[in-house]
């Protein structure tokens, strides 16, 4: 059920492979190590969630394949390259809303092929195939203002699809939405995976969420931050609605969680307990 | 509908009080008369040059202070050290008044629109180049990181995320920057100049010809009024479309 990372053998040269990579911030009040001695690899068309206690350094982990942060040690690769800045092969969604108030919600998909110099026609076309893809057709001149917070995270989405993405890097994506617009958006998410099944690596604070979605889920331990186990995710797909009540399903969670509780413990100060 | 009441009402008020001569006719004329005024004022060659003089030093001293005013605001933005040196420099720009220099730009310049367009622009530039540097600074830092996922050139960033974003929050001081201009420019010619309507209401002032000052004083309202209606409108649109 599950394995050291380290006893894995180091990626493909087509995965997106970290090398021993690691963190750390001059906060001037001294040096924090967010992340240490990460090692693994997202295989091609795999499904790999990170879940992790609170200012663990999922996020860094995420921003540094994205190209936002350099890793103060060792190296991020994607196809045998190395990262050095943002590529044009990955898409990122984040949890905050970001879609662009200004533009409606075609300009909105548009907008990363807008950047990378698509002719006007040919990115229209690419966002009104997602928008419909997301099931927000109907929307299109509609602005982000108009539409529910669940809504514009499609929009944040099919923004990342349309740019079709070898890596679609997602930083807690529903984190910011209630408990069923996130189960329902979750659902349509894999649904529309199963069908590009582009490289995901998935940053989430929720066990049965990463379960459901992942092919592999990695946890990562308190600061400073390791992976502490990669967890494969051996359920079936495609995962229809009754997945979450298999026993297996169950089984993977309590896992996942007694993993998750102690290091969430060891954050929270010594003493600390969670049920 | 109610404004209009009001609008109404004063003016009837100002009509009764003029002609019973509760306000002294060397203050103040009556409206019906103002408008008489105008009426064989507007049509003559001399306020055709006035008016163009004053509306063309308005939109130069306000067009400089947006080309000079915004690329300010951005400076002060990107390179937040300076923004802290210079922020107390220009708020006292901003306080002091800047009309006390316009007799040495006089003796400098000469009597022409050059030192009243000098004035006149950096009282407008000021609010400009503040307003743009506080938009700027509260945009959400996710704009940059998404700009900055999808490698969005720095002119790319600019257009089309940063000025998209700011331009509601900016647009208030543009409007305050044009209404500086007036005021500078309309204040300026009233003290010293050759011509331009503040010029004109100025020299009936000194003459002590009260009817023909009104009826200046009423174009400058009117100006006003006209102008602040355009850009609210265009404020209106921009919230709507951006907003």
């Amino acid at each position: 059920m599950s394995q050291s990372p380290t006893m894995r053998s180091i990626g493909h040269e087509n995965d997106v492979v970290f090398d021993n990579i690691g963190m750390t911030f001059d906060t001037g009040a001294g040096v924090t190590r967010a992340v240490e001695n990460v090692s693994g690899a997202i295989p091609e068309g795999k499904f790999v969630s990170v879940i992790g206690p609170s200012g663990c350094g999922k996020s860094t982990l995420l921003d540094m394949v994205g190209g936002l942060l350099k890793p103060t040690q060792g190296s991020v690769s994607i196809n045998g390259e190395k990262v050095t800045g943002p590529r044009r092969d990955t898409a990122m969604v984040f949890q905050e809303d970001s879609t662009l108030h200004w533009r409606t919600v075609l300009d909105n998909v548009a907008f990363g092929l807008e950047v990378k110099g698509i002719s006007k026609a040919e990115r229209y076309d690419s966002a009104r195939r997602m928008i419909e893809l997301v099931g927000l057709k109907g929307f299109e001149d509609h602005r982000p203002g108009q539409l529910s917070g669940g809504m514009k995270q499609r929009v944040a989405i099919a923004r990342a699809l349309a740019m079709e993405p070898r890596v679609l890097l997602m930083d807690e994506p529903f984190g910011a939405l209630d408990q069923q617009t996130r189960q329902f958006i979750g659902r349509e998410l894999l649904r529309i995976w199963e069908k590009t099944r582009n490289r995901v690596l998935f940053i989430t604070h929720d066990i049965q969420e990463a379960v459901y979605l992942s092919d592999e889920v990695w946890v990562m331990s308190a600061r400073p931050s390791i992976v502490k186990e990669v967890v494969t995710i051996d359920l079936p797909r495609p995962r229809p609605e009754g997945t979450h009540a298999l026993p297996r399903f169950r089984e993977l969670e309590d896992h996942l969680w007694a993993l998750v509780k102690v290091e969430a413990e060891k954050t929270l100060g010594p003493g600390a307990r969670l049920a | 509908m109610v404004r209009w009441a009001i609008l109404a009402a004063l003016i009837v008020i100002l009509e009764v009080t003029t002609r019973t001569g509760m306000i002294s006719p060397a203050l103040m004329v009556s409206p019906s008369e103002i408008l008489a005024r105008l009426v064989s004022i507007v049509p003559t060659e001399r306020f055709g040059q006035d008016a163009a003089r004053t509306l063309t030093t308005i939109l130069i001293a306000f067009t400089i202070g947006l080309v000079l005013g915004i690329p300010l605001g951005v400076f002060l933005w990107r390179v937040p050290a300076a923004g802290r040196i210079l922020e107390p420099f220009i708020v006292t720009g901003y306080a002091m008044p800047t009309l006390l220099f316009y007799p040495v730009l006089l003796a400098v310049m000469g009597l022409n629109a050059g030192p009243i367009i000098l004035i006149a622009a950096s009282m407008s530039l000021i609010p400009i180049a503040l307003t743009t540097m506080v938009a700027l600074k509260s945009i959400k830092p996710i704009l940059h990181k998404l700009a900055n996922s999808v490698s969005a050139s720095p002119r790319q960033y600019y257009l089309k995320v940063l000025f998209p974003a700011a331009t509601p929050l900016i647009f208030p001081g543009v409007k305050l920057g044009f209404i500086y201009a007036v005021i500078g420019t309309v204040a300026m010619e009233f003290i010293l100049a050759a011509q331009g309507i503040g010029f004109r209401a100025g020299f009936y002032y000194r003459e002590l010809n009260t009817a023909d000052m009104w009826a200046y004083i009423a174009v400058v309202i009117v100006l006003s009024v006209l102008v602040n209606a355009v850009l609210t409108r265009l404020e209106k649109r921009i919230r709507r479309d951006m907003l």
